[in-house]
């Protein structure tokens, strides 16, 4: 391969890479908020993602048209999704999920992760087979011109070579960092986010210090299962929905907030970020086959040096 | 009246019979056929449309009486979900042997890999077993009860190029001289690919010069698609198997200026046939796209397809549909043949048919249903189908075309 080409191929992985980890990054934000903060091991977070494709599909198919929003169809309707997603977070929260964590957690076996891993998991099939006893196996996407087409820049060295940056997938980034962003601030910056990282470091001292961690909790379980549906409603315009959809997703999830560090939002993002650039660049020096193998070397690398992850803090409990 | 011994004998021998009868009606009252096929994962609409295919063909068996031999015995379809791995394919094989014993006969897995998995379970338990899956491997390992009714992925690929060649020179006067390869590492296209590497490619004047292969599912398809427009091959052969990943790089061969039919691109299998690719990509960007696959509607199928339309609402008769079809039709016509539903005698009768009429041999092109010692079907042809105006339509071979081929030009 001629030193054109290449460049030319690594200035499109890399491009390629930014807009994947952009949306990598917000779907591990989203899983922060329950791993990180409240360290449930969430399998049906992925599903959560599918759910929120659906959604996102049938109210831009069915309910707002692509005639009166255009190309913008996809991405209204994503937003339309956040409320629906953290009332059934929220509800999950209450109904299910909140008899294996916080201080009801505190007195079950190995702090209740096992239950809490086993119900997870259910609501993950649950959520899975009903899709697909509901909505058939058919794939489905917001058909739009957005994902088919592409801003070329070209590369000045020559009239032939450019880079493709795909209409879909940079909305998508774009709303995927604002979102993101958003979401920082939220915990940073508000009287809620330092109640969430009150509970998240030590829900007892929490409750000694008036914080309701149970409520606290639910608010992060809640935001976390809008964010995975947010950015499914985000993905259905360039990527096809099917009820199995979120398993393809959920590994990437947890190895990225992981490799972010436990507990940091912008870690989290930051993570799904290092995922989605190796994932695309790894395709310059190795087979295209091992993209997915290149993810984890990269992981294993990193938390050899790093056990923390990228953001995470040594922390000494007493 | 005085009855005589000999007349006793008779009678005694009419009054058993009488008495046999029904119960050996009652043990044949139901015979149950299988179809193992993915309806979980990525090629879950696939394996739907294998089970619609295997459905219709059993209420159409039900519905005429059902097994004549065996007392007008109901024809039952027992389906069972391989998921989407090899591993999982097994163990559903082995969930549907315990879970049906009185199972004569069965088709399935659609994934080459998930075949291969399937029948070392099934071949074990000497269930005959019909496939449309097309790796060589299949029906390479001396097995006795698995039969494969697609030409192989080897055949497929040896016949391919020279016909593909062919239908290039005669639309644009010049043979293609360079081709892309951009697959999955799935059995089927590894196995359809391997000759073309290994000389077969070159012996034809055809150099490879972009070849790329890829784990499903595919997160982006920019940076392989790149090196195909920096490579710009004369066709590209685009062999992913999962309907995620074909939209993705369609789309991203329009996007790099490539699409709608300025660089001719030939798949191979059913799903680049899929009537959900029609509601992904819209007809334009799937306009001039070609399929090479097993069978698809022909010419003299008309009929059948507008039955199964009518009867299950998809817009037309993939592959899928058909192949397994035409597999619960010869399962019926050797339980048929056999007058029992016992497995061996069934395979027997499998191995020893020669059908060139009746649904089953209708089913295929080539019309005609006798398979060699390997358990391969007797002169299978490719079928080459191509997306034209929203539909794909068979266009080689000739005899068999519902439409002209129309060869992309730059």
């Amino acid at each position: 391969m001629n030193a054109a080409a290449f460049v030319e191929q690594a200035a499109q992985a890399l491009t390629a890479g930014i807009m994947v980890g952009c949306v990598y990054g917000l779907l591990c934000v989203g899983l922060a908020f329950i791993f990180g903060i409240m360290r449930v091991i969430n399998f049906a977070q992925g599903d959560f993602m599918m759910v929120g494709m659906y959604l996102a599909f049938y109210l831009a198919t069915h309910v707002l048209g692509t005639t009166l929003l255009g190309d913008a169809t996809p991405f209204v309707a994503a937003a339309l999704t956040v409320p629906v997603l953290f009332i059934v977070g929220g509800g999950l929260h209450r109904l299910l999920i909140a008899r294996t964590t916080g201080l009801r957690g505190v007195g079950l076996s190995a702090e209740g992760h096992q239950a809490q891993l086993i119900l997870t998991l259910g609501i993950a099939l649950v959520l899975q087979n009903g899709a697909l006893i509901l909505l058939g196996t058919s794939p489905h996407t917001v058909l739009t011109t957005l994902s088919s087409s592409a801003w070329e820049l070209p590369l000045l060295y020559d009239d032939f070579s450019a880079v493709f940056i795909n209409q879909a997938r940079a909305i998508a980034a774009v709303l995927s960092v604002g979102v993101a962003f958003g979401l920082f601030l939220l915990v940073a910056r508000t009287r809620l986010g330092k109640s969430l990282r009150a509970a998240a470091d030590n829900p007892e001292a929490a409750t000694y210090m008036g914080i309701d961690v149970d409520r606290a909790h639910r608010i992060a379980f809640a935001i976390g299962t809008a964010v995975a549906g947010l950015a499914g409603g985000i993905i259905v315009a360039y990527y096809p929905v099917q009820p199995f959809v979120g398993v393809d997703f959920i590994i990437i999830m947890y190895a990225g907030v992981v490799l972010g560090g436990m507990g940091s939002i912008s870690g989290a993002f930051w993570g799904g970020m290092v995922i989605g650039l190796v994932q695309q660049l790894s395709t310059l020096v190795m087979p295209l086959q091992l993209q997915n193998a290149a993810i984890f070397a990269a992981f294993v690398l990193i938390l050899l040096f790093r056990p923390q992850g990228l953001f995470g803090r040594n922390v000494e409990r007493a | 009246m005085t009855i005589s011994r000999r007349h006793l004998g008779t009678l005694t021998a009419a009054a058993g019979l009488g008495l046999a009868a029904p119960a050996l009606r009652a043990q044949t009252r139901e015979v149950v056929f299988a179809m193992a096929s993915p309806l979980s994962g990525p090629w879950a609409r696939l394996g739907e449309l294998s089970v619609l295919g295997a459905r219709f063909a059993v209420d159409e068996i039900n519905n005429t009486g059902g097994i004549r031999t065996l007392g007008g015995a109901q024809v039952r379809l027992a389906t069972v979900d391989v998921g989407d791995s090899p591993e999982k394919a097994k163990t559903a094989a082995e969930r549907l042997l315990s879970q049906e014993p009185q199972l004569v006969g069965g088709a399935g897995a659609y994934v080459s890999s998930f075949t291969l998995a399937v029948t070392e379970v099934t071949e074990r338990a000497r269930v005959p077993w019909l496939t449309l899956s097309y790796s060589d491997l299949i029906t390479n390992r001396g097995f006795r009860y698995v039969y494969q009714t697609s030409p192989t992925a080897d055949e497929q690929a040896a016949g391919a190029l020279p016909t593909i060649i062919e239908l290039a020179r005669a639309a644009t006067g010049r043979a293609p001289q360079t081709m892309g390869i951009v697959m999955d590492n799935t059995a089927s296209p590894v196995s359809f690919t391997r000759g073309l590497r290994a000389g077969g490619a070159e012996r034809l004047g055809i150099r490879i010069v972009v070849d790329e292969t890829f784990t499903p599912p595919l997160s982006d398809a920019g940076p392989v698609m790149q090196r195909v427009r920096a490579a710009r091959p004369d066709i590209l052969l685009l062999l992913p198997t999962a309907i995620p990943d074909i939209k993705l790089t369609l789309e991203k061969i329009n996007e790099i200026g490539l699409g709608r039919g300025r660089l001719p691109i030939i798949n191979n299998g059913g799903p680049m046939g899929s009537p959900d690719l029609l509601r992904l990509l819209g007809p334009n960007l799937l306009e001039g796209a070609m399929f090479i696959t097993a069978t698809w509607g022909l010419k003299g199928q008309e009929e059948l397809i507008a039955r199964f339309r009518e009867k299950t609402g998809e817009p037309w008769m993939t592959q899928d549909s058909i192949s397994n079809y035409g597999h619960m039709m010869i399962l019926r016509e050797a339980v048929e043949r056999a007058g029992t539903t016992d497995r061996e005698k069934v395979n027997d009768t499998i191995r020893a048919l020669d059908l060139t009429e009746g649904p089953a041999a209708n089913a295929y092109p080539g019309r005609r249903v006798k398979f060699d010692e390997r358990g391969r079907r007797v002169g299978a042809p490719l079928v080459i189908a191509q997306w034209q105006n929203g539909v794909p339509v068979t266009i080689f071979p000739t005899e068999s075309a519902m439409a002209q081929p129309n060869w992309p030009r730059r």
